[in-house]
């Protein structure tokens, strides 16, 4: 019997390991071997401490290398271009500083980060979307940047304020605006001049996109007019009829509106009836179809724009387009930001990479090579920006930006609780837009409540 | 069974110390990786520690209350035993109907039987990835061959019906290689004189496969009946892989909810992360118990 007991014992260990070690295990024995290092790591915290002041002394006069460690989550082909840009400016620059930059899946470095920081192993400087910045903020893990104006002297009134405005979290800089997007409608003028639809003419309003859409879908050749991924949500919908989600300011629940119903039930209507999407794809699915010309239209950042190019699709950029309330279309971007904890002196060094990343020089290359819109208001004289056609098209498009819950803590609960589970529910006709909402609606009360 | 009554003899107190050094590498390892996180998972269900590990407040059982009221808990519960009620029968009785087909040492059979076990030494992540692109209906193999016999394309992983069977009979697809493996080495044990035998009693393969084949490999069945459960119940590479949880969560099971509350959705909640494992470590190990009591026991009494 005690044999038994035993096996039974090993036997659940043994299916706990799994949990532990997808789950707890790996921020275990972080802790565990923080603890365990502790000390270690005070005297070498220590002794680095001593040769940095040395360090600082011997900066002036022979320039000690300043070695930073850069985490970024630049995966896909844009990785490149920042890498050539990194490289370039370790070759470059005249303070001696070398970043080393770690490229990961944001997914793995949202786990990596904050257990980093609280360990004190962060990297020195980190590049991610702004929409993770509230979190870091609200457990007091970024350093507030506020001065980085006044140390580097680089002109704050150069950039376009409401792009500034993403990295800011209550009053307060966190970051450093490194690119800026909203998301536009992809059309792909081959399909519609085969449809009968004029291949310059995007459709400007809801109805027309719905009217589009559909003659645009043909089953049997496996063609679709509009794609929508069912993971993501499509706030562009809800506001272009004057609805809205949440208020972050109050911490109000906007779902229940007429609007909301309205919208939703216009499309439950595109998705159930007139089947103009493939169903229930993903978004590097439906990127895929797009490169592969099975997709007449798709709302999407700038980052389709080098896969497109590639694979040689005849494709134009335009707004999201209006409903009753107007047009509008979610805006993000990237920001660097540094860990707390980061030594005054590397902080110093990360400031000097960043005030050469908003130097014209730079943010032209990396709007010309990546198809990013432009912020900085000194470039947008530029003549050669002003002649690209597809950063022209791309500047239009983004004039209707607009934040999205981006600096408050709830924001990704209430899409992965909320707003995504409803956008699925009506997509795939599994609730009626009426209950989809007003469960949505408990739930965001649920979420606001904490 | 007949190991504990061979082993009488008594040990030296020199060689249990010799012993003792000899789990030690294990024993280590395993407290390591195993005891002390499993200690550790059950002290953060009562707090509120986030992946920041800022400000961590005991809450006593604020977090198992929450699980109770956690509609998303009780349809991750309800769908990793769903997948593990259809997963361990499938798969196992695939196993054992090959075994039958395949228990010789031919040849043919030692050659299949190799066969079967490759898609067991691949990677579940890999074996996803292939099996998601073959079923995708846009682009995937599957579908084009559909429409080329002229039947509708099917949207395998995409349906909310269809998804958790197509991940159960993949998951099924890379296992029963290991099963078979187990079994036919099983039955290859069985001495050929208890066969001899039946046949003299006129007994047909049927009733050879009832009463001999079924009660010789009996410990061996209960044993993978147990571990295949185990590993069912802690379903998480294939439906991440192939379905990331969707269609409307119809695939999401307890371990996926663990990592999406953990490690997915900020404010990343260790605590209640913690706290649905817990939860599942005491699913599993009633389940197990009570496996082992009912199965396990059976097969002492075929022993005997």
């Amino acid at each position: 019997m005690k044999k038994k007991f035993m096996s039974i014992l090993l036997g659940a260990a043994m299916c706990m390991s799994l949990l532990a070690g997808c789950g707890n295990g790996a921020q275990e024995n972080q802790t565990a071997a923080s603890d365990s290092s502790a000390p270690a790591q005070d005297t070498q915290q220590a002794a680095s401490d001593g040769m940095e002041d040395v360090a600082d002394t011997q900066q002036a006069a022979s320039g000690e290398k300043i070695t930073l460690q850069f985490w970024n989550v630049f995966t896909g082909s844009d990785g490149d271009i920042l890498r050539g840009i990194v490289d370039n400016y370790n070759k470059t620059n005249t303070d001696n500083i070398e970043i080393q930059m770690d490229i990961m899946p944001n997914d793995q470095l949202q786990q990596k980060l904050p257990a980093s920081i609280a360990t004190g192993t962060a990297p020195d400087f980190v590049l991610f979307g702004v929409e993770n910045l509230a979190p870091y903020v609200s457990n007091d893990s970024l350093e507030d940047i506020s001065d980085f104006w006044d140390v580097t002297g680089v002109d704050k009134s150069n950039f376009l304020e409401n792009v500034l405005e993403l990295s800011h979290v209550d009053g307060k800089l966190y970051g450093t605006p490194m690119q800026y997007n909203v998301s536009y409608l992809y059309w792909n003028k081959d399909l519609f001049e085969a449809a009968g639809l004029d291949p310059e003419k995007a459709p400007a309003t809801l109805d027309e996109l719905a009217e589009y859409a559909e003659k645009l879908t043909d089953p049997t050749k496996n063609q679709y007019g509009l794609a929508m991924p069912s993971n993501v949500t499509y706030m562009q919908f809800l506001w272009a009829n004057g609805g809205d989600a949440d208020d972050p300011a109050t911490n109000t629940n906007l779902l229940d509106s007429e609007e909301n119903i309205k919208t939703l039930t216009w499309l439950q209507d595109l998705m159930v009836n007139k089947k103009v999407s493939p169903e229930n794809i993903t978004g590097p699915e439906a990127d895929t179809m797009l490169q592969a010309g099975q997709i007449a239209m798709y709302m999407s950042g700038p980052w389709q724009i080098n896969g497109l190019r590639e694979q040689g699709i005849n494709f134009g950029i335009a707004p999201c387009p209006a409903g009753s309330a107007g047009a509008f279309s979610p805006a993000g971007g990237c920001s660097y930001v540094i860990p707390k904890g980061t030594e005054e002196s590397h902080k110093l060094a990360a400031y000097k990479f960043m005030q050469y990343w908003l130097t014209d020089a730079v943010l032209k290359e990396w709007s010309q090579k990546n198809g990013f819109p432009v912020w900085s208001k000194s470039l947008m004289e530029d003549p050669e920006i002003q002649g690209d056609e597809v950063l022209n098209s791309i500047s239009k498009a983004t004039e209707i930006g607009r934040s999205y819950n981006l600096g408050y803590s709830l924001a990704s609960q209430i899409d992965n609780d909320v707003m995504i589970p409803m956008f699925e529910k009506v997509m795939t006709g599994a609730a009626t837009p009426e209950d989809a909402l007003q469960e949505a609606s408990d739930a965001m009360d649920k979420v606001l409540a904490q | 069974m007949t190991e504990r009554k061979g082993k009488k003899k008594r040990f030296q107190a020199q060689n249990q110390k010799s012993a003792y050094l000899f789990i030690m590498p294990s024993m280590i390892i395993l407290s390591i990786f195993v005891f002390i996180p499993l200690i550790a998972s059950f002290v953060i269900s009562m707090t509120d520690m986030n992946i920041f590990m800022k400000d961590v407040q005991f809450v006593g059982l604020k977090n198992f209350t929450r699980l109770f009221t956690d509609g998303r808990v009780g349809n991750a519960t309800f769908n990793s035993l769903y997948f593990t009620l259809l997963e361990v029968p499938l798969q196992i009785g695939l196993a054992l109907f090959l075994t039958v087909c395949l228990a010789k040492n031919n040849r043919y059979s030692k050659l299949l039987r190799s066969v079967y076990y490759l898609p067991f030494v691949c990677s579940m992540t890999a074996i996803g990835i292939v099996w998601s692109m073959l079923l995708d209906p846009n682009m995937g193999l599957v579908a084009y061959w559909l429409k080329q016999t002229g039947i509708e394309t099917i949207a395998f992983l995409k349906d909310p019906e269809l998804a958790m069977p197509t991940v159960i009979v993949v998951t099924a697809w890379k296992g029963f290689g290991y099963t078979l493996t187990l079994l036919a080495a099983a039955v290859l044990n069985i001495s050929q004189s208890l066969y001899e035998a039946a046949e003299m009693d006129g007994a047909g393969s049927f009733h050879k496969f009832i009463h001999i084949t079924i009660p010789g490999i009996w410990p061996t069945i209960s044993f993978c009946i147990v571990t295949s459960t185990i590993s069912a119940m802690q379903m998480f590479d294939q439906a991440y892989v192939m379905t990331q949880g969707g269609p409307l969560n119809k695939t999401e099971t307890v371990v996926q909810y663990i990592y999406d509350r953990g490690f997915q959705t900020a404010p990343y909640d260790l605590g209640y992360a913690s706290a649905i494992s817990v939860y599942l470590f005491v699913i599993v190990a009633v389940m197990t118990f009570v496996l082992r009591k009912f199965i396990l026991s059976r097969g002492e009494d075929a022993d005997e």
